[in-house]
């Protein structure tokens, strides 16, 4: 896995969650309590004197981890910032994919409706998937959420031109240059607060957080930080691998992207 | 790790996503699963394993074949990371080529020897375009060798037939190298290939290196920082990336193009109080004064070494979409109405030759754009962020200017 330059990624990601606040009229950001999401708004932190000038959204299905939602409200007191909690109802009958791909969103319209978001700021990372590897920094998604992947925007230098659909919203990716292994070397030098689960308890540990039903843990001893960085020095072993949904179909991504997953 | 951006160029079908497949399996960044899935996916299209489903992930991508939308993969070298930029090939999709070429700061295109393949307008025509994003160095690698016994004579023709264009489109022909490769059998990409001894050079990765290391033009010195906008209203603080120069607290400045004179008070990096500020840093400034007008699409600099204030540019453009009645210009955030364009003449991007005033989708002009106000701008070749627009008609993409 390749170590970068963690300024330069710094730097990037600080300029494009500043041109979304300000290009912008009325923004938010996802947060999944992951590793990634805390890290965009430590950057966001840096970016705005300290503040978080928007609210984020928590799209809680209530099958969430405890250690999550604990989590959630610690660090929400400790930086001071507003969340929004979407309620989406689990039904039995929506497994795996149908049920990421369905649910979550749905809730999500609900709320980017109520309050009117024309941005929308998502962590996700090209080295996760290579779906997530075509998107755009700035990427229009039309009213039903629907991701137009055979004809994006122009995307040119810092200008992130993306025209805004009246009716749909901007997704806004600053974290798409950064590997998994930056995060964690991140989280490192700034002291970035993470969630209890990523760390190994009795031989396991999450690798990526999902929900319960859809998250398994990977075998691993790293107990912190140090551990972590350490083991996906040398590991061979794909990110999300403990997300069971990804696995179903070789095209679930792209589906699951193309309507409205995050 | 530094990461130096390598856009991959050339003709669909000339190889971009199998060469990034196979470099991203001979230097081990490709992980198993990634493999895994590309040689099953092979099987089940009834071929032999190819490299590039590593890569194109849209399910269209591999049952057409063909790169849609531009992707990024990273290898290490050596002490660099190069971040391989795949675009399309095909002319359909270059707003989508243009996108993820715009990021290189090395440009490596690929031609096929193959029988009946060659060099194709699209292989010059992603030449002119790198030229024209200011791309100085340029890896050329002869593909498909194995379709040629690895005979020299078909490299040597094609290092003939592009060396006139690429000196003609304004390359360095010092800082071009060609390097004659088989992405698919994979010789010469990491290792010196036994097949070629004919060839003296270094394998394709060494030949990326030393062009990424080399040193890139840089204008003069003096600051540039251009204003993303206010981030704190109440406290007056303004938001903004130095492209150029350093910015020290208590300095004097001028503020573009509404001309003020400030001086500034406090300077903010990531959110720690600093005495001076260098290029490539995202600031957080507070002025002497308070500025009463939207500061989106400002640019600062030193009171002494402003850049030009106009609203009549000349500039080369790249047309993809024929022009409308109505144009707008997208430039340092901001857009901006045009209200006149005069065509000077066309650039032929296949041939690299003047022609008559007239746009042509694929191909460039010459022309003068009148704004309807003022804007503060350099030439392309002395400050990139300052010298370069992209066009829109109504909701169209137009094209792309570089200013003259």
């Amino acid at each position: 896995m390749i170590k970068q330059d963690l300024n330069a990624l710094e730097e990037k990601s600080i300029y494009i969650i500043r041109e979304a606040k300000l290009k912008f009229k009325n923004i938010a950001a996802l947060w999944s309590m992951g590793k990634d999401s805390t890290t965009m708004l430590a950057l966001t932190r840096k970016a705005f004197m300290g503040k978080i000038p928007f609210p984020v959204i928590h799209i809680d299905n209530g099958i969430d981890f405890p250690e999550t939602y604990d989590f959630r409200e610690e660090l929400a007191k400790k930086w001071n910032f507003k969340v929004i909690v979407g309620h989406s109802e689990i039904k039995p009958d929506l497994v795996g994919s149908a049920c990421c791909g369905k649910n979550k969103p749905e809730t999500l319209k609900k709320i980017m409706a109520e309050y009117g978001f024309d941005a929308l700021i998502v962590s996700i990372r090209r080295d996760e998937h290579g779906i997530r590897a075509k998107e755009r920094y700035m990427s229009p998604r039309d009213e039903k959420f629907r991701w137009n992947y055979k004809d994006q925007p122009a995307e040119l230098w810092d200008d992130y031109t993306s025209k805004l659909d009246t009716k749909g919203h901007i997704r806004v990716h600053p974290l798409l240059d950064w590997n998994e292994i930056d995060i964690w070397n991140y989280v490192k030098r700034e002291n970035v607060p993470v969630n209890s689960l990523y760390f190994s308890r009795n031989g396991f540990r999450y690798r990526s957080l999902g929900c319960t039903h859809c998250t398994v843990a990977v075998k691993s001893n790293a107990k912190n930080v140090d551990g972590i960085i350490k083991e996906l020095e040398t590991t061979k072993i794909e990110e999300r691998s403990g997300r069971s949904m990804d696995k179903e179909n070789e095209y679930v991504m792209q589906r699951l992207r193309q309507f409205g997953y995050m | 790790m530094e990461v130096k951006s390598i856009t991959l160029l050339g003709h669909k079908d000339h190889g971009k996503s199998t060469l990034i497949g196979s470099l991203l399996m001979q230097t081990g960044a490709a992980t198993k699963v990634r493999i895994k899935e590309a040689e099953e996916y092979s099987k089940r299209m009834g071929k032999a394993f190819e490299p590039a489903f590593i890569l194109d992930s849209f399910a269209e991508e591999r049952t057409g074949e063909m790169t849609i939308d531009t992707t990024r993969a990273e290898i290490k070298y050596k002490n660099l990371a190069f971040a391989l930029i795949d675009v399309p090939g095909h002319e359909e999709l270059i707003k989508n080529m243009i996108s993820g070429a715009s990021y290189g700061e090395v440009a490596l295109l690929l031609v096929s020897a193959k029988k009946d393949e060659g060099i194709r307008d699209q292989t010059k025509r992603h030449l002119f375009l790198s030229r024209m994003f200011g791309i100085e160095d340029l890896v050329i690698a002869v593909n498909k060798m194995d379709t040629r016994n690895f005979d020299e004579g078909s490299f040597l023709a094609v290092k003939k037939e592009l060396s006139g264009f690429i000196g003609r489109i304004g390359f360095d022909t010092k800082r071009v190298t060609f390097v004659p490769i088989s992405a698919y059998s994979g010789e010469n990409l990491v290792k010196k290939s036994r097949k070629m001894k004919w060839y003296k050079g270094e394998p394709l990765i060494e030949a990326l290196y030393e062009s990424a290391r080399r040193k890139k033009k840089q204008g003069n010195g003096a600051l540039r920082l251009l204003v993303q906008g206010t981030i704190d209203d109440g406290a007056g603080i303004i938001g903004g990336k130095i492209v150029k120069g350093h910015l020290s607290a208590g300095e004097k400045i001028a503020i573009l193009p509404q001309d003020q004179h400030a001086m500034v008070k406090e300077i903010v990096v990531k959110g720690k109080k600093v005495k001076k500020a260098r290029v490539g840093e995202n600031v957080a400034i507070t002025l002497d004064k308070r500025m009463r007008f939207e500061m989106r699409g400002s640019v600062i600099s030193n009171t002494d070494e402003k850049p030009r204030l106009t609203n009549k540019i000349r500039a080369k453009i790249f047309v993809v979409n024929k022009p409308g009645k109505s144009l707008c210009l997208k430039f340092n955030g901001i857009d901006l109405q045009c209200s006149g364009i005069k065509i000077l003449n066309s650039i032929n991007s296949v041939t690299g030759e003047k022609g008559p005033a007239k746009a042509e989708s694929l191909n460039a002009i010459e022309a003068e754009i009148e704004l309807e106000q003022k804007l503060p701008v350099e030439e392309f070749e002395t400050t990139k962020e300052l010298g370069r627009f992209v066009l829109y008609s109504g909701n169209e993409f137009t094209g792309i200017g570089t200013i003259l």
